[in-house]
């Protein structure tokens, strides 16, 4: 099994240095190696009814936060939005 | 059939439903409020939050589900759809991808009074994203968190529609629906309906083309606009010898194109898998029956009956049925008395939806309720007030609670239909008229016409017209 | 008499009859960090103003008769994944360097009900990824029984403090043997509860399937106390269990008359030390001379448990951490040309290695053509593995175990060799696979001095049998004995 670790290293939003790029796809590699060793096992959906999730009710909630408190840990906030490199040309 | 091609056409619509909280926090679901006041930790994605499903969204989807023949599936799980983008503060959302809530289903649409059945491959739930904000004078993007975690239904249709008509058509039918249901507010303004549009096009007899998807389509409009140019596209694309892309396009509605946003290479891979924050939804039986009972006549399933039970033409029907407020109305005008439906609908879609439009207001926020309806129809059918005085007595309740025949006496509405009174009308404008009267025997018929009009002015206009007819032909073939 | 030497159980009673104040005991606890410290390195932050504070305030409480939890006024260490209103909440990572949470985490909210006072942050691995707190980005945690040794981890600086006085009690999570194999390093006693059992709102997320808080201490009662206070069902976490707890420290009965326990084989075979297989099979012949009744078992699937753990854990973990982009909180980088970049380079220099491993790894699971594989199958043995558990639990009442192999390695030891430090995790993923809960406590040394940790694994919800039996066996070997620092 080859990985892409570029592939995947740009799925995973990360930048993988020139210089660690080798032992980070050795590594991949041996770890894949061991967690692929898997039981066949007859394919299901993966629910399971015998333990439901419990609904919330349909009320609101409001006032609990300012949105300084929310917004105090953002790198940088202007107008009380988040701001971001732009996404449109 | 487009220029010799056949156009397939599937549609994914998101539909926002009016919970009072959002889907997986308690904050205010509510459009229009000021920049990041409707968010808490959790649809901010704030480090060890969790979501908690709102009952209210399950029943919802349910409910539209039942309105759309689905299977409803009593276990089914939530899953993640992995993306980064600043809208998405967890960089994942939860929807729904193995086992949808409701799938299986259909939904019959009219075009060119024509009945279709439209295929409802899947209904599922899942959550809104937020929104940027972009402006020249800034050099980065805003990000509004307040419409993250609204609940949305995500309706997917099979490839079913064959042209913008059908598609427009099936958009509209199942806006009304979602406002039968009372589950969406449908102002497209605030993007309360949005989708998704997948179009292709290929010569009969041959296999489907490849299609591409069309995103940002805002409005039922813009769609039939997109469809168009899309088909057109794909088409000159082929006439000239090329091929067309499996694609992502976003539709342009300003500038009318669409514009190629990622190739089928380039595809996204959202890394779909069961969301372990929230544990498997199990609806039992009888509240998905329960739910069933709640749906109320749908508006295409009340079009037929409008057409077939009232005599009321396609046009009429749709206008009725499509609209939650008027079909409720209407029904309830004939249902609780004999006055003709074909009344009612002349009323509804004539003078009071001048009124409506007018005043921007819904007939059931007038002082025009069905019952002042019917008698007003009752009064006028019974020959007392003429169909000009009737109007004259709709301009008056329909602003006020007033008693209609109190209006009638004040104003001397009520119709002459004393025969000797009306007699003698008829001899004094019949020997007013020599000439007339001689044309009339001469074979001129229109002659009458006039006579009569001449003694409807005679009485100001209170005298029964079809009593005054009769009248004066007996005194001119005597 | 050191105060810090006698377990929480003790101290409660103390504090109850007056005998000393939270706030004597709180000093005392500073004063055993400012000279320890140095060279534990378990804390990422201290927060002695609050816990003076907060423990006279606690006194005061006492002083007006007012009726207390017997946590009262006890300096608990709080991991440093769980988030703390006002107070850094780093999970040792770079990434959430400056994070303030503007909420506590559910447990926090009931501990401060029980009037706790919080000590500080406790160092951990990265986002809790990792078997030796040598992934912070903060510092390497040392093992108090030998300082060129690691404590364990993820909850390295948890058990670490506690070992070594630095905290009475402390929460730590457990998401792959996070709990139980740092305290049998550390040679304290730690639980990692039922999945469901401990609200896991507030805990900064690692694998939510597998995830679950629990408490490390000194001694069995210890334990219980601390469980007692932060289990119970919680509407913000809609996997906590909705079920009613019975008070675990007052249930306790120390013994183990007829009491059933099998020793799952698999558990027993390749790459485990003798001293530790040695120390483990004692402790199990001392309970069957005191009355328990022993026989050999079979769990089948084990051997898989492990790839299974690193497929889910890592799956999840791939999701989980995607948030950390550098918008909403925490770390971004300084220079970046457009929005991908910026979350490219956030994230490569916000996280470390080891978790920049597992964000890869799981995203690879997940990814298009590979999810049948590798996600959808390692799914699939978790219920495998479930139903084997049922099985055995329908014949034993308790499983005996090792916590881990070996006892604690050289720092530096394993760190650039992943498998070799995943493979430490043997004997206590299958428990998070299954969401069973289980207990490390300690039952012996290894020739170095180092100590060796018993685990015992029950059915779900049955916390109650793992406290009995320990507390039986804690008695019958004499309890906590501090290291020599």
């Amino acid at each position: 099994m080859n990985i892409d670790i570029k592939h995947i290293a740009k799925l995973s939003r990360l930048h993988i240095e020139e210089e660690k790029q080798e032992k980070f796809e050795s590594d991949m590699q041996k770890i894949v190696e061991m967690v692929e060793n898997l039981p066949d096992i007859e394919d299901a959906p993966l629910l399971d009814a015998s333990n439901p999730i419990t609904l919330r009710k349909d009320k609101a909630e409001t006032g609990k936060y300012t949105r300084d408190e929310l917004t105090a840990n953002a790198p940088h906030v202007t107008a009380g939005c988040l701001v971001v490199p732009k996404t449109v040309e | 059939m487009v220029k010799g091609y056949e156009v397939v056409i599937g549609l994914e619509t998101h539909a926002e439903l009016n919970t009072e909280s959002k889907i997986y926090c308690s904050c205010k679901n509510q459009f229009g409020l000021e920049v990041n006041t409707q968010v808490c930790p959790v649809c901010m994605g704030m480090p060890g939050t969790l979501p908690t499903l709102n009952e209210k969204v399950v029943d919802y989807a349910i409910k539209m589900g039942h309105a759309l023949n689905c299977t409803i599936n009593p276990v089914c799980k939530q899953d993640r759809k992995n993306y980064f983008y600043p809208d998405l503060p967890k960089a994942y959302q939860i929807s729904q991808a193995e086992v949808p809530l409701c799938q299986n289903g259909y939904v019959d649409i009219y075009v060119d009074g024509e009945e279709k059945r439209i295929g409802v491959t899947r209904i599922h739930i899942e959550e809104d994203a937020g929104k940027l904000l972009h402006s020249d004078k800034f050099s980065g993007s805003l990000v509004d968190l307040n419409r993250c975690g609204v609940p949305l239904i995500e309706i997917v249709s099979e490839p079913d529609m064959r042209s913008s008509a059908e598609a427009k058509a099936y958009l509209e039918t199942l806006k009304s629906i979602l406002q039968y249901l009372g589950i969406c507010d449908c102002k497209m303004q605030e993007g309360s309906i949005r989708c998704d549009v997948n179009v292709s096009v290929h010569k009969p007899g041959e296999p489907f083309g490849t299609r591409s998807e069309m995103k940002n389509v805002n409005s039922f409009s813009a769609a039939v606009r997109g469809i168009d140019y899309e088909v057109n596209r794909q088409i000159e694309v082929l006439e000239s010898g090329g091929v067309v892309e499996q694609e992502t396009r976003r539709w342009d509605d300003e500038k009318g194109v669409s514009v190629s946003m990622r190739s089928k290479e380039d595809a996204q891979d959202y890394r779909y898998f069961p969301e372990p924050d929230l544990l498997t939804i199990v609806v039992d039986e009888d509240r998905i029956a329960a739910l069933k009972s709640e749906i109320p006549e749908l508006p295409n399933k009340k079009l037929i009956r409008y057409i077939k039970e009232y005599g009321l033409n396609i046009k009429e029907a749709t206008a009725i049925s499509e609209n939650v407020d008027k079909a409720k109305y209407f029904d309830e005008c004939v249902n609780t008395s004999n006055v003709s439906p074909r009344s009612v609908c002349n009323w509804l879609l004539g003078d009071i939806a001048k009124f409506e439009n007018a005043n921007n207001i819904s007939v059931w926020n007038t002082h025009l309720t069905p019952e002042k309806l019917v008698e007003l129809i009752s009064i006028i059918d019974s020959g007392k007030i003429s169909n000009a005085a009737g109007k004259t007595v709709f301009d008056i309740i329909v602003k006020e609670d007033r008693d209609i025949s109190a209006i009638i006496e004040e104003k001397s509405l009520a119709q002459v239909s004393d025969s000797s009174a009306l007699e003698a009308i008829a001899d004094e404008v019949l020997s007013l008229n020599e000439k007339s009267v001689t044309d009339y025997k001469n074979g001129k018929t229109n002659a009458l016409g006039f006579l009569v009009g001449q003694c409807m002015k005679a009485s100001k206009g209170k005298a029964n017209p079809s009593m005054m007819k009769d009248i004066i032909l007996k005194k001119l073939s005597s | 008499m050191d105060l810090l030497n006698l377990t929480g159980y003790k101290l409660s009673e103390m504090l109850k009859e007056k005998r000393i104040s939270s706030a004597d005991l709180t000093e005392a606890v500073f004063s055993r960090i400012e000279s320890v410290e140095d060279k534990i390195e378990a804390y990422v932050t201290l927060d002695k103003e609050n816990a003076i504070k907060r423990a006279r305030e606690v006194d005061d409480k006492r002083a007006r008769g007012e009726a207390l939890s017997p946590l009262a006024g006890i300096p608990v260490g709080i991991k440093d994944n769980i988030s703390t209103k006002g107070l850094l909440t780093t999970c040792s990572s770079k990434m959430l360097s400056n994070y303030v949470p503007p909420f506590n985490a559910t447990v926090m909210d009931k501990l401060n009900e029980h009037d706790i006072v919080v000590t500080g942050k406790l160092n951990m691995d990265e986002f809790a990824m990792g078997s030796s707190t040598e992934t912070s980005y903060f510092k390497k945690t040392k093992n108090p029984y030998d300082i060129s040794r690691v404590p364990g981890g993820s909850s390295g600086g948890s058990a670490a403090a506690v070992s070594a006085g630095e905290a009475v009690m402390a929460l730590g999570s457990d998401t792959g043997g996070s709990i139980r194999q740092p305290a049998a390093y550390c040679g304290v006693v730690g639980l990692k509860p039922t999945y469901g059992a401990v609200s896991r709102f507030g805990l900064v997320a690692f694998a939510s399937s597998l995830d679950q808080i629990g408490p490390i201490g000194r001694c069995v009662k210890d334990t219980a106390m601390l469980f007692d206070a932060i289990c119970g069902y919680d509407p913000k976490d809609s996997t906590s269990a909705n079920i009613t707890h019975p008070s675990y420290l007052n249930s306790i009965k120390g013994d183990v008359k007829g009491l059933k326990i099998g020793i799952p084989k698999e558990y027993f075979s390749k790459g485990i030390d003798d001293s530790v297989k040695t120390a483990v099979l004692n402790a199990v012949k001392l309970l069957e001379s005191n009355g328990a009744l022993v026989k050999e078992v079979s769990l089948p699937s084990t051997d898989y448990a492990l790839n299974a753990y690193y497929i889910i854990s890592s799956a999840e973990a791939s999701s989980n951490l995607a948030r950390y982009d550098g918008v909403k909180y925490g770390y971004r980088a300084k220079d970046y040309d457009g929005l991908i970049d910026m979350y490219e380079k956030t994230r490569s220099e916000g996280f470390g290695d080891e978790v920049k491993r597992r964000i890869m790894l799981g995203t690879f699971v997940l990814s298009s053509g590979f999810y049948d594989a590798y996600y959808k199958k390692a799914r699939l043995l978790q219920r495998r593995i479930s139903a084997e558990f049922s099985d055995v639990f329908s014949d034993v009442d308790l499983l005996c175990a090792p916590t881990v192999p070996t006892t604690a390695f050289k720092i530096g030891e394993n760190i650039d060799n992943p498998i070799k430090m995943y493979a430490t995790d043997i004997c206590t993923v299958t428990i998070n696979i299954a969401g069973l809960p289980a207990m490390s406590i300690p039952c012996g040394y290894d020739d170095k001095g180092l100590p060796i940790g018993l685990q015992l694994i029950s059915n779900k919800f049955n916390e109650q049998t793992l406290f009995n039996t320990a507390e039986c066996y804690e008695n019958l070997i004499g309890g906590f004995k501090h290291p020599e620092i």
